[in-house]
Protein backbone atom coordinates (compact mmCIF):
# COMPACT_ATOMS: atom_id res chain seq x y z
CA UNK A 1 0.00 0.00 0.00
CA UNK A 2 1.45 3.18 -0.98
CA UNK A 3 2.03 5.71 1.85
CA UNK A 4 1.15 9.16 2.18
CA UNK A 5 4.75 10.54 1.31
CA UNK A 6 4.72 8.16 -2.09
CA UNK A 7 0.84 9.38 -2.77
CA UNK A 8 2.26 12.86 -2.81
CA UNK A 9 5.64 12.17 -4.59
CA UNK A 10 3.19 10.67 -7.39
CA UNK A 11 1.23 13.42 -7.83
CA UNK A 12 3.20 16.45 -7.65
CA UNK A 13 5.68 14.56 -10.06
CA UNK A 14 2.51 14.06 -12.48
CA UNK A 15 3.71 10.15 -12.10
CA UNK A 16 -0.42 9.52 -11.41
CA UNK A 17 -3.09 11.84 -10.91
CA UNK A 18 -5.33 11.78 -7.34
CA UNK A 19 -8.00 10.38 -9.64
CA UNK A 20 -5.65 7.45 -10.62
CA UNK A 21 -4.79 7.15 -7.12
CA UNK A 22 -8.34 7.06 -5.80
CA UNK A 23 -10.05 4.82 -8.20
CA UNK A 24 -6.82 2.12 -6.83
CA UNK A 25 -8.44 2.51 -3.64
CA UNK A 26 -11.85 2.18 -4.89
CA UNK A 27 -11.00 -0.94 -6.24
CA UNK A 28 -8.93 -2.78 -3.68
CA UNK A 29 -12.39 -1.83 -1.32
CA UNK A 30 -14.53 -3.03 -4.13
CA UNK A 31 -12.15 -6.45 -3.73
CA UNK A 32 -11.89 -6.95 -0.14
CA UNK A 33 -14.79 -5.34 1.68
CA UNK A 34 -17.57 -7.45 0.52
CA UNK A 35 -15.41 -10.13 2.96
CA UNK A 36 -14.17 -7.73 5.80
CA UNK A 37 -17.07 -5.49 5.92
CA UNK A 38 -15.03 -2.44 7.03
CA UNK A 39 -16.65 0.31 5.09
CA UNK A 40 -20.95 0.60 5.63
CA UNK A 41 -20.56 3.33 2.94
CA UNK A 42 -17.96 4.40 0.22
CA UNK A 43 -18.57 7.86 -1.30
CA UNK A 44 -17.41 6.83 -4.38
CA UNK A 45 -19.01 9.81 -6.45
CA UNK A 46 -18.11 12.28 -3.95
CA UNK A 47 -14.21 10.86 -3.54
CA UNK A 48 -13.28 10.82 -7.33
CA UNK A 49 -15.32 14.67 -7.47
CA UNK A 50 -12.85 15.65 -4.35
CA UNK A 51 -10.04 13.68 -6.50
CA UNK A 52 -10.65 15.51 -9.88
CA UNK A 53 -10.44 19.03 -8.32
CA UNK A 54 -7.04 18.45 -6.52
CA UNK A 55 -5.80 17.38 -9.87
CA UNK A 56 -7.84 21.01 -11.25
CA UNK A 57 -6.06 22.16 -8.44
CA UNK A 58 -2.20 21.04 -9.26
CA UNK A 59 -3.01 21.90 -12.90
CA UNK A 60 -3.71 25.75 -12.20
CA UNK A 61 -0.54 25.56 -10.26
CA UNK A 62 -1.52 25.95 -7.33
CA UNK A 63 0.13 24.65 -3.70
CA UNK A 64 -1.30 21.24 -2.49
CA UNK A 65 -2.23 20.66 0.73
CA UNK A 66 -0.02 18.24 3.28
CA UNK A 67 -2.63 15.04 1.96
CA UNK A 68 -3.29 15.97 -1.06
CA UNK A 69 -5.16 13.00 -2.76
CA UNK A 70 -4.80 10.70 0.45
CA UNK A 71 -8.05 9.09 0.73
CA UNK A 72 -9.25 8.84 4.10
CA UNK A 73 -12.18 6.46 5.67
CA UNK A 74 -14.21 8.34 8.82
CA UNK A 75 -15.39 6.27 11.23
CA UNK A 76 -19.59 6.07 11.02
CA UNK A 77 -20.00 8.79 14.22
CA UNK A 78 -18.21 11.35 12.52
CA UNK A 79 -20.10 14.22 10.38
CA UNK A 80 -19.58 15.14 7.05
CA UNK A 81 -22.58 17.43 6.00
CA UNK A 82 -24.52 15.35 3.38
CA UNK A 83 -23.80 12.25 4.28
CA UNK A 84 -25.32 9.31 6.23
CA UNK A 85 -23.70 9.15 10.37
CA UNK A 86 -25.31 6.39 11.69
CA UNK A 87 -22.92 5.01 14.70
CA UNK A 88 -23.96 1.62 13.33
CA UNK A 89 -27.23 1.80 14.93
CA UNK A 90 -31.19 1.56 14.01
CA UNK A 91 -31.71 4.48 16.00
CA UNK A 92 -29.62 6.39 13.65
CA UNK A 93 -30.33 4.70 10.75
CA UNK A 94 -31.93 7.28 8.56
CA UNK A 95 -29.45 10.24 9.91
CA UNK A 96 -27.59 12.76 7.28
CA UNK A 97 -25.29 14.96 8.49
CA UNK A 98 -26.49 18.91 8.84
CA UNK A 99 -23.26 20.10 8.79
CA UNK A 100 -19.49 18.87 8.97
CA UNK A 101 -17.26 17.97 11.98
CA UNK A 102 -13.97 20.11 12.23
CA UNK A 103 -11.91 17.18 11.62
CA UNK A 104 -13.48 16.72 8.70
CA UNK A 105 -13.60 20.14 7.72
CA UNK A 106 -9.50 19.62 8.41
CA UNK A 107 -9.36 17.35 6.03
CA UNK A 108 -10.49 18.35 3.06
CA UNK A 109 -8.81 21.86 3.85
CA UNK A 110 -5.14 19.57 3.62
CA UNK A 111 -6.59 17.96 0.42
CA UNK A 112 -7.23 14.37 1.73
CA UNK A 113 -10.28 12.83 -0.11
CA UNK A 114 -12.79 11.48 2.28
CA UNK A 115 -13.58 8.00 1.11
CA UNK A 116 -16.53 6.56 3.08
CA UNK A 117 -17.68 5.59 6.15
CA UNK A 118 -16.61 3.11 8.31
CA UNK A 119 -18.20 -0.51 10.75
CA UNK A 120 -17.81 0.03 14.38
CA UNK A 121 -19.73 -0.89 17.58
CA UNK A 122 -22.66 0.14 18.05
CA UNK A 123 -22.20 3.97 19.42
CA UNK A 124 -18.54 3.42 19.81
CA UNK A 125 -19.78 0.90 22.76
CA UNK A 126 -17.29 -2.57 22.47
CA UNK A 127 -14.43 -4.22 21.95
CA UNK A 128 -15.09 -6.06 19.05
CA UNK A 129 -17.08 -4.66 16.32
CA UNK A 130 -19.88 -6.97 17.46
CA UNK A 131 -22.66 -4.92 17.98
CA UNK A 132 -23.07 -2.86 14.80
CA UNK A 133 -26.21 -2.67 13.11
CA UNK A 134 -24.31 -3.53 9.23
CA UNK A 135 -23.01 -7.14 10.81
CA UNK A 136 -19.52 -7.90 12.56
CA UNK A 137 -16.08 -6.60 10.57
CA UNK A 138 -13.63 -9.23 10.35
CA UNK A 139 -9.89 -9.07 11.49
CA UNK A 140 -7.85 -9.13 7.81
CA UNK A 141 -5.45 -11.18 9.81
CA UNK A 142 -7.63 -13.81 9.97
CA UNK A 143 -10.95 -13.43 9.19
CA UNK A 144 -12.25 -15.97 11.95
CA UNK A 145 -11.42 -13.14 14.46
CA UNK A 146 -12.67 -10.05 15.46
CA UNK A 147 -10.56 -6.82 14.10
CA UNK A 148 -11.02 -5.20 17.68
CA UNK A 149 -13.17 -1.76 18.31
CA UNK A 150 -15.01 0.02 18.44
CA UNK A 151 -13.06 1.09 15.52
CA UNK A 152 -12.78 -1.76 14.22
CA UNK A 153 -13.88 -0.71 10.79
CA UNK A 154 -11.39 1.81 10.26
CA UNK A 155 -8.44 -0.56 11.27
CA UNK A 156 -9.33 -3.12 9.48
CA UNK A 157 -9.39 -0.79 6.51
CA UNK A 158 -5.84 0.47 6.99
CA UNK A 159 -4.98 -3.15 7.41
CA UNK A 160 -6.33 -4.57 4.26
CA UNK A 161 -4.89 -1.69 2.22
CA UNK A 162 -8.34 -0.56 1.64
CA UNK A 163 -7.31 2.96 2.72
CA UNK A 164 -3.67 4.53 3.87
CA UNK A 165 -5.47 6.39 6.91
CA UNK A 166 -8.59 6.15 8.79
CA UNK A 167 -10.09 8.16 11.41
CA UNK A 168 -11.45 6.54 14.85
CA UNK A 169 -12.88 7.53 18.13
CA UNK A 170 -11.27 6.26 21.46
CA UNK A 171 -13.20 6.60 24.57
CA UNK A 172 -11.75 3.38 26.28
CA UNK A 173 -9.18 2.13 23.41
CA UNK A 174 -11.32 2.55 20.60
CA UNK A 175 -8.66 3.38 18.25
CA UNK A 176 -5.55 1.71 19.79
CA UNK A 177 -6.94 -1.67 20.68
CA UNK A 178 -8.43 -2.50 16.97
CA UNK A 179 -5.11 -1.18 15.92
CA UNK A 180 -3.29 -3.91 17.59
CA UNK A 181 -5.25 -6.22 16.75
CA UNK A 182 -5.06 -5.38 12.90
CA UNK A 183 -1.27 -4.88 13.13
CA UNK A 184 -1.83 -1.23 12.23
CA UNK A 185 -0.69 1.83 14.31
CA UNK A 186 -3.46 3.66 15.90
CA UNK A 187 -3.16 6.83 17.95
CA UNK A 188 -5.20 8.38 20.26
CA UNK A 189 -3.70 12.00 21.64
CA UNK A 190 -4.22 13.71 24.70
CA UNK A 191 -7.55 15.12 25.65
CA UNK A 192 -8.38 18.41 23.92
CA UNK A 193 -5.87 18.17 21.07
CA UNK A 194 -8.16 17.07 18.52
CA UNK A 195 -11.72 18.93 18.49
CA UNK A 196 -14.76 16.98 18.78
CA UNK A 197 -16.99 19.14 17.20
CA UNK A 198 -19.34 17.33 15.01
CA UNK A 199 -18.11 13.99 16.93
CA UNK A 200 -21.49 11.95 18.34
CA UNK A 201 -20.98 12.16 21.83
CA UNK A 202 -20.41 9.01 24.01
CA UNK A 203 -18.32 9.83 27.11
CA UNK A 204 -17.68 13.68 27.02
CA UNK A 205 -14.91 13.45 29.07
CA UNK A 206 -13.19 10.58 27.95
CA UNK A 207 -13.91 10.42 24.00
CA UNK A 208 -10.91 11.53 21.36
CA UNK A 209 -10.93 11.56 17.75
CA UNK A 210 -7.67 9.35 16.87
CA UNK A 211 -5.56 8.18 13.44
CA UNK A 212 -5.33 4.97 12.17
CA UNK A 213 -2.48 4.33 9.64
CA UNK A 214 0.03 2.21 7.76
CA UNK A 215 2.91 3.52 9.89
CA UNK A 216 4.18 5.58 12.50
CA UNK A 217 4.79 8.66 9.94
CA UNK A 218 1.40 8.65 8.36
CA UNK A 219 0.30 8.81 11.69
CA UNK A 220 2.25 11.74 12.17
CA UNK A 221 1.40 13.78 9.15
CA UNK A 222 -2.45 13.15 9.89
CA UNK A 223 -2.24 13.37 13.24
CA UNK A 224 -0.64 17.23 12.66
CA UNK A 225 -3.32 17.77 10.62
CA UNK A 226 -5.96 17.30 12.66
CA UNK A 227 -4.92 18.75 16.01
CA UNK A 228 -5.35 22.57 17.15
CA UNK A 229 -7.60 24.49 19.37
CA UNK A 230 -11.07 24.84 17.58
CA UNK A 231 -13.47 27.71 18.73
CA UNK A 232 -16.59 25.05 18.22
CA UNK A 233 -15.34 22.85 21.05
CA UNK A 234 -14.26 24.60 24.46
CA UNK A 235 -12.23 21.38 25.14
CA UNK A 236 -9.73 21.72 22.73
CA UNK A 237 -6.10 22.96 23.95
CA UNK A 238 -4.63 26.71 22.80
CA UNK A 239 -1.47 25.13 22.24
CA UNK A 240 0.89 25.05 19.61
CA UNK A 241 0.73 21.66 17.53
CA UNK A 242 4.42 21.06 16.61
CA UNK A 243 5.78 19.26 12.90
CA UNK A 244 5.67 15.99 14.52
CA UNK A 245 7.81 14.20 11.75
CA UNK A 246 10.34 17.11 12.10
CA UNK A 247 10.77 16.16 15.30
CA UNK A 248 11.63 12.61 15.36
CA UNK A 249 15.19 11.93 16.83
CA UNK A 250 18.22 10.05 15.42
CA UNK A 251 18.27 8.12 18.16
CA UNK A 252 16.51 7.48 21.63
CA UNK A 253 19.13 8.98 23.82
CA UNK A 254 17.88 11.19 26.82
CA UNK A 255 14.93 9.25 26.62
CA UNK A 256 13.40 7.81 29.67
CA UNK A 257 10.99 5.04 29.58
CA UNK A 258 8.86 3.73 32.15
CA UNK A 259 7.95 0.19 32.59
CA UNK A 260 5.32 0.21 35.09
CA UNK A 261 6.14 -2.27 38.19
CA UNK A 262 3.67 -5.68 37.42
CA UNK A 263 2.59 -4.53 34.54
CA UNK A 264 3.06 -8.00 33.00
CA UNK A 265 1.67 -10.54 35.50
CA UNK A 266 -0.92 -12.60 34.36
CA UNK A 267 -0.12 -12.19 30.63
CA UNK A 268 0.29 -14.84 27.84
CA UNK A 269 3.98 -15.92 26.98
CA UNK A 270 3.77 -14.17 23.82
CA UNK A 271 2.65 -10.98 24.70
CA UNK A 272 5.12 -10.76 27.60
CA UNK A 273 7.85 -11.41 25.79
CA UNK A 274 7.40 -8.93 22.98
CA UNK A 275 7.07 -6.39 25.30
CA UNK A 276 10.27 -7.28 26.59
CA UNK A 277 11.68 -7.43 23.45
CA UNK A 278 10.22 -3.98 22.68
CA UNK A 279 11.83 -2.43 25.73
CA UNK A 280 15.09 -3.90 24.77
CA UNK A 281 14.90 -2.67 21.17
CA UNK A 282 14.37 0.43 22.93
CA UNK A 283 17.31 0.23 25.27
CA UNK A 284 19.68 -0.29 22.29
CA UNK A 285 18.69 2.54 21.04
CA UNK A 286 19.94 4.66 24.10
CA UNK A 287 16.85 5.05 25.62
CA UNK A 288 17.05 4.63 29.52
CA UNK A 289 14.48 2.18 31.39
CA UNK A 290 13.07 2.76 34.43
CA UNK A 291 11.11 0.54 36.77
CA UNK A 292 7.61 2.85 38.04
CA UNK A 293 4.61 2.91 40.38
CA UNK A 294 0.91 3.60 39.26
CA UNK A 295 -0.39 2.10 42.01
CA UNK A 296 -3.97 3.61 41.10
CA UNK A 297 -3.89 2.69 37.18
CA UNK A 298 -5.38 -0.83 38.23
CA UNK A 299 -8.93 0.46 39.18
CA UNK A 300 -9.02 2.49 35.59
CA UNK A 301 -11.37 -0.22 34.17
CA UNK A 302 -14.09 -0.05 36.92
CA UNK A 303 -13.88 4.03 37.03
CA UNK A 304 -14.10 4.03 33.39
CA UNK A 305 -17.39 2.12 33.25
CA UNK A 306 -19.11 3.66 35.90
CA UNK A 307 -18.27 7.10 34.22
CA UNK A 308 -18.63 6.53 31.12
CA UNK A 309 -21.77 4.71 30.76
CA UNK A 310 -23.25 7.62 33.45
CA UNK A 311 -22.18 9.87 30.90
CA UNK A 312 -23.36 7.63 28.15
CA UNK A 313 -26.82 7.78 29.83
CA UNK A 314 -26.93 10.94 29.60
CA UNK A 315 -25.41 11.59 26.15
CA UNK A 316 -28.33 9.35 24.26
CA UNK A 317 -30.96 11.02 26.34
CA UNK A 318 -31.04 12.95 23.15
CA UNK A 319 -32.59 10.19 21.14
CA UNK A 320 -35.86 10.43 22.27
CA UNK A 321 -37.95 10.56 18.75
CA UNK A 322 -38.06 14.51 19.22
CA UNK A 323 -34.66 15.66 19.27
CA UNK A 324 -32.53 13.09 17.13
CA UNK A 325 -33.14 9.44 15.99
CA UNK A 326 -36.17 7.05 15.49
CA UNK A 327 -39.68 8.41 16.10
CA UNK A 328 -42.48 6.16 16.78
CA UNK A 329 -45.39 8.12 15.79
CA UNK A 330 -47.91 5.92 15.83
CA UNK A 331 -47.70 5.76 19.78
CA UNK A 332 -50.27 6.34 22.07
CA UNK A 333 -49.43 8.82 25.07
CA UNK A 334 -46.14 10.19 25.78
CA UNK A 335 -44.62 7.34 27.45
CA UNK A 336 -45.01 5.22 24.83
CA UNK A 337 -43.84 7.78 22.47
CA UNK A 338 -40.35 7.61 24.41
CA UNK A 339 -40.14 4.03 25.42
CA UNK A 340 -40.96 3.24 21.82
CA UNK A 341 -38.90 5.72 20.58
CA UNK A 342 -36.07 4.31 22.45
CA UNK A 343 -36.44 0.71 21.30
CA UNK A 344 -33.88 0.54 18.45
CA UNK A 345 -30.89 0.73 20.70
CA UNK A 346 -29.11 -2.56 20.84
CA UNK A 347 -28.58 -4.59 23.69
CA UNK A 348 -25.06 -3.41 24.97
CA UNK A 349 -26.27 0.21 24.30
CA UNK A 350 -29.38 -0.46 26.57
CA UNK A 351 -26.99 -2.25 28.85
CA UNK A 352 -24.87 0.52 29.74
CA UNK A 353 -27.29 3.36 29.83
CA UNK A 354 -28.53 1.36 32.31
CA UNK A 355 -25.55 0.88 34.01
CA UNK A 356 -25.20 4.41 34.06
CA UNK A 357 -28.79 5.88 34.75
CA UNK A 358 -28.28 3.12 37.65
CA UNK A 359 -24.76 4.90 39.11
CA UNK A 360 -26.70 8.17 39.01
CA UNK A 361 -29.42 7.61 41.02
CA UNK A 362 -29.75 9.38 44.37
CA UNK A 363 -29.09 5.83 46.01
CA UNK A 364 -25.62 4.56 44.19
CA UNK A 365 -24.45 8.47 43.27
CA UNK A 366 -22.11 8.75 46.12
CA UNK A 367 -20.73 5.16 46.06
CA UNK A 368 -20.53 4.83 42.33
CA UNK A 369 -20.23 8.35 40.73
CA UNK A 370 -18.58 9.89 42.66
CA UNK A 371 -16.42 7.55 44.04
CA UNK A 372 -15.28 6.39 40.78
CA UNK A 373 -14.55 10.48 40.00
CA UNK A 374 -12.58 10.62 42.98
CA UNK A 375 -10.59 7.66 41.86
CA UNK A 376 -9.96 9.07 38.62
CA UNK A 377 -8.13 12.03 40.12
CA UNK A 378 -6.11 9.67 41.91
CA UNK A 379 -5.02 7.88 38.85
CA UNK A 380 -4.63 11.15 37.50
CA UNK A 381 -2.19 12.39 40.13
CA UNK A 382 0.08 9.12 39.68
CA UNK A 383 0.20 9.47 36.35
CA UNK A 384 1.46 13.46 37.03
CA UNK A 385 4.00 12.11 39.08
CA UNK A 386 4.81 9.13 36.75
CA UNK A 387 5.49 11.67 33.89
CA UNK A 388 7.69 13.90 36.57
CA UNK A 389 10.70 11.20 36.50
CA UNK A 390 10.17 9.45 32.74
CA UNK A 391 9.12 10.79 29.62
CA UNK A 392 7.05 7.89 28.13
CA UNK A 393 5.31 4.53 29.29
CA UNK A 394 5.74 1.19 27.70
CA UNK A 395 2.73 -1.46 28.52
CA UNK A 396 1.04 -4.08 26.09
CA UNK A 397 -1.61 -2.45 24.13
CA UNK A 398 -4.20 -5.46 24.89
CA UNK A 399 -4.04 -8.11 26.85
CA UNK A 400 -4.90 -10.90 24.03
CA UNK A 401 -4.44 -11.14 20.72
CA UNK A 402 -7.56 -11.13 18.96
CA UNK A 403 -9.82 -13.84 19.62
CA UNK A 404 -12.40 -15.68 17.85
CA UNK A 405 -15.90 -13.69 16.01
CA UNK A 406 -18.35 -14.47 19.11
CA UNK A 407 -15.67 -16.75 21.58
CA UNK A 408 -16.36 -14.05 24.71
CA UNK A 409 -19.80 -12.54 24.20
CA UNK A 410 -21.09 -14.89 26.62
CA UNK A 411 -18.87 -12.83 29.42
CA UNK A 412 -18.89 -9.37 29.30
CA UNK A 413 -16.75 -8.93 32.08
CA UNK A 414 -13.95 -10.48 30.53
CA UNK A 415 -14.43 -8.33 27.58
CA UNK A 416 -14.33 -5.02 29.58
CA UNK A 417 -11.13 -6.26 30.88
CA UNK A 418 -10.04 -6.04 26.83
CA UNK A 419 -9.68 -2.49 27.62
CA UNK A 420 -7.47 -3.30 30.70
CA UNK A 421 -4.66 -0.94 29.48
CA UNK A 422 -5.89 1.04 27.14
CA UNK A 423 -8.34 2.63 28.98
CA UNK A 424 -5.95 4.11 31.52
CA UNK A 425 -5.28 6.87 28.63
CA UNK A 426 -8.54 7.70 28.76
CA UNK A 427 -9.28 8.16 32.53
CA UNK A 428 -5.96 10.01 32.54
CA UNK A 429 -6.46 12.33 29.36
CA UNK A 430 -3.12 10.76 28.35
CA UNK A 431 -1.84 10.68 24.77
CA UNK A 432 -1.62 6.89 23.45
CA UNK A 433 -0.40 5.05 20.70
CA UNK A 434 -0.27 1.24 19.62
CA UNK A 435 2.37 0.07 17.70
CA UNK A 436 2.58 -3.23 15.93
CA UNK A 437 5.61 -5.74 16.62
CA UNK A 438 5.45 -8.92 15.87
CA UNK A 439 3.01 -11.71 16.15
CA UNK A 440 1.63 -14.39 18.42
CA UNK A 441 1.80 -17.99 17.45
CA UNK A 442 -0.99 -18.72 15.58
CA UNK A 443 0.55 -15.54 13.53
CA UNK A 444 -1.53 -12.89 14.92
CA UNK A 445 -0.21 -8.89 15.26
CA UNK A 446 0.54 -7.57 18.65
CA UNK A 447 0.98 -4.11 19.56
CA UNK A 448 2.65 -2.84 21.91
CA UNK A 449 1.63 0.72 23.33
CA UNK A 450 3.27 4.08 24.49
CA UNK A 451 1.43 6.76 26.81
CA UNK A 452 2.88 10.35 27.51
CA UNK A 453 1.11 13.37 29.24
CA UNK A 454 -0.91 15.74 27.83
CA UNK A 455 0.17 17.21 24.70
CA UNK A 456 3.32 14.80 24.65
CA UNK A 457 2.02 13.13 21.46
CA UNK A 458 5.61 14.19 19.72
CA UNK A 459 7.23 12.18 22.78
CA UNK A 460 5.03 9.02 22.20
CA UNK A 461 5.32 9.43 18.11
CA UNK A 462 8.88 9.81 18.03
CA UNK A 463 9.49 6.38 20.51
CA UNK A 464 7.05 4.49 18.37
CA UNK A 465 9.05 5.60 15.38
CA UNK A 466 12.26 4.77 16.86
CA UNK A 467 10.45 1.26 17.84
CA UNK A 468 8.95 0.12 14.44
CA UNK A 469 12.50 1.51 12.75
CA UNK A 470 14.02 -1.62 15.06
CA UNK A 471 11.67 -4.34 13.27
CA UNK B 1 -27.26 -6.81 45.51
CA UNK B 2 -28.77 -5.84 42.45
CA UNK B 3 -32.04 -7.05 41.50
CA UNK B 4 -34.18 -7.31 38.38
CA UNK B 5 -36.31 -4.54 40.16
CA UNK B 6 -32.95 -2.06 39.94
CA UNK B 7 -32.79 -2.44 36.45
CA UNK B 8 -36.35 -2.09 35.49
CA UNK B 9 -36.23 1.10 37.97
CA UNK B 10 -33.17 2.41 35.58
CA UNK B 11 -34.94 1.27 32.70
CA UNK B 12 -37.77 3.58 33.28
CA UNK B 13 -35.81 6.49 34.67
CA UNK B 14 -34.19 6.27 31.03
CA UNK B 15 -37.05 6.38 29.32
CA UNK B 16 -36.84 2.81 28.05
CA UNK B 17 -39.15 -0.48 27.93
CA UNK B 18 -36.76 -3.38 29.70
CA UNK B 19 -38.56 -6.70 28.66
CA UNK B 20 -38.51 -9.87 31.18
CA UNK B 21 -36.39 -11.25 29.23
CA UNK B 22 -33.79 -8.63 28.88
CA UNK B 23 -33.99 -7.70 32.75
CA UNK B 24 -33.07 -11.10 33.33
CA UNK B 25 -29.86 -11.20 31.13
CA UNK B 26 -28.63 -7.29 32.61
CA UNK B 27 -29.52 -8.57 36.09
CA UNK B 28 -26.65 -11.48 35.93
CA UNK B 29 -24.27 -9.09 34.16
CA UNK B 30 -24.97 -5.82 36.10
CA UNK B 31 -24.33 -7.82 38.85
CA UNK B 32 -20.95 -9.30 38.14
CA UNK B 33 -19.77 -5.58 37.12
CA UNK B 34 -20.79 -3.57 40.10
CA UNK B 35 -19.43 -6.00 42.04
CA UNK B 36 -16.06 -5.80 40.35
CA UNK B 37 -16.80 -2.24 40.84
CA UNK B 38 -16.63 -2.39 45.04
CA UNK B 39 -13.21 -3.04 44.61
CA UNK B 40 -13.50 0.97 44.04
CA UNK B 41 -14.91 0.93 48.09
CA UNK B 42 -11.39 -0.20 49.22
CA UNK B 43 -9.50 3.14 47.75
CA UNK B 44 -9.37 5.89 50.47
CA UNK B 45 -10.60 9.20 48.55
CA UNK B 46 -11.03 11.08 51.78
CA UNK B 47 -10.16 15.16 50.78
CA UNK B 48 -10.12 14.26 47.27
CA UNK B 49 -11.15 17.42 45.57
CA UNK B 50 -12.54 17.03 41.80
CA UNK B 51 -10.52 19.13 39.14
CA UNK B 52 -12.51 22.12 39.08
CA UNK B 53 -13.64 23.03 35.30
CA UNK B 54 -12.05 26.84 34.14
CA UNK B 55 -15.32 28.21 33.44
CA UNK B 56 -13.64 32.00 33.03
CA UNK B 57 -11.99 29.77 30.03
CA UNK B 58 -15.06 29.08 27.61
CA UNK B 59 -16.27 31.21 24.89
CA UNK B 60 -19.61 32.69 26.23
CA UNK B 61 -22.05 34.88 24.39
CA UNK B 62 -24.53 37.01 25.25
CA UNK B 63 -28.19 35.78 24.56
CA UNK B 64 -30.24 39.15 25.72
CA UNK B 65 -33.91 38.54 25.43
CA UNK B 66 -34.68 40.57 22.73
CA UNK B 67 -38.18 41.01 22.99
CA UNK B 68 -39.66 41.25 26.28
CA UNK B 69 -42.90 41.66 25.96
CA UNK B 70 -43.47 38.61 23.57
CA UNK B 71 -42.36 36.87 26.81
CA UNK B 72 -44.62 38.22 29.10
CA UNK B 73 -47.37 37.64 26.25
CA UNK B 74 -46.20 33.93 26.54
CA UNK B 75 -46.09 33.75 30.07
CA UNK B 76 -49.73 35.20 30.49
CA UNK B 77 -51.16 32.35 28.53
CA UNK B 78 -50.22 30.16 31.44
CA UNK B 79 -52.97 30.85 34.41
CA UNK B 80 -50.55 28.90 36.94
CA UNK B 81 -47.04 30.29 37.58
CA UNK B 82 -44.09 29.31 39.97
CA UNK B 83 -41.00 30.71 39.77
CA UNK B 84 -41.49 32.50 36.68
CA UNK B 85 -41.82 29.02 35.44
CA UNK B 86 -45.40 28.15 34.29
CA UNK B 87 -47.44 25.25 35.70
CA UNK B 88 -48.83 22.62 32.85
CA UNK B 89 -50.75 19.21 33.76
CA UNK B 90 -48.71 16.30 34.89
CA UNK B 91 -48.10 14.04 31.67
CA UNK B 92 -46.28 11.33 33.07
Amino acid sequence: MMTIDQILTAITSGQKTAEQITREFLNVIAEKNPTINAFVEVFEADALAQAKAIDEKKARGEKLGPLAGVPVAIKDNILYKGHKATCCSKMLENYVASYTSTVVEKLIAADAVIIGRTNMDEFAMGSTNQTSVYGPVKNPADTTRVPGGSSGGSAAAVAAGMVPVALGTDTGGSVRQPAGFCGVVGIKPGYGRISRYGVIAFSSSADQVGVLAANVKDAAIALEVLSGKDVHDSTSLEAAVPSYTKDFTADLKNVKIGLPKGFLDGLGEDIKNKVTEAANALKARGAELIEVEVPYAKYSAPCYYIITSAEASSNLGRYDGIRYGYADKQAQGLKAYYENSRAPFGLEVKKRIIIGTYALTSERYEECFLKAMKVRELIRDDFKKVFSKVDVLLTPTSPTTAFKLGQQDENPLSMYLADLYTCQGNIGGLAGISVPFGKDGNGLPIGVQFYGPILAEDKILNVANQLEKSL
Amino acid sequence: MITKKDVELAGKLANMHVSAEEAEIYEGQLRALFGWVKELSSVNTDGVKLTNVNLSAHLRKDEPVCDPALAQQVRSVFTEQEDDCAKVKKVL
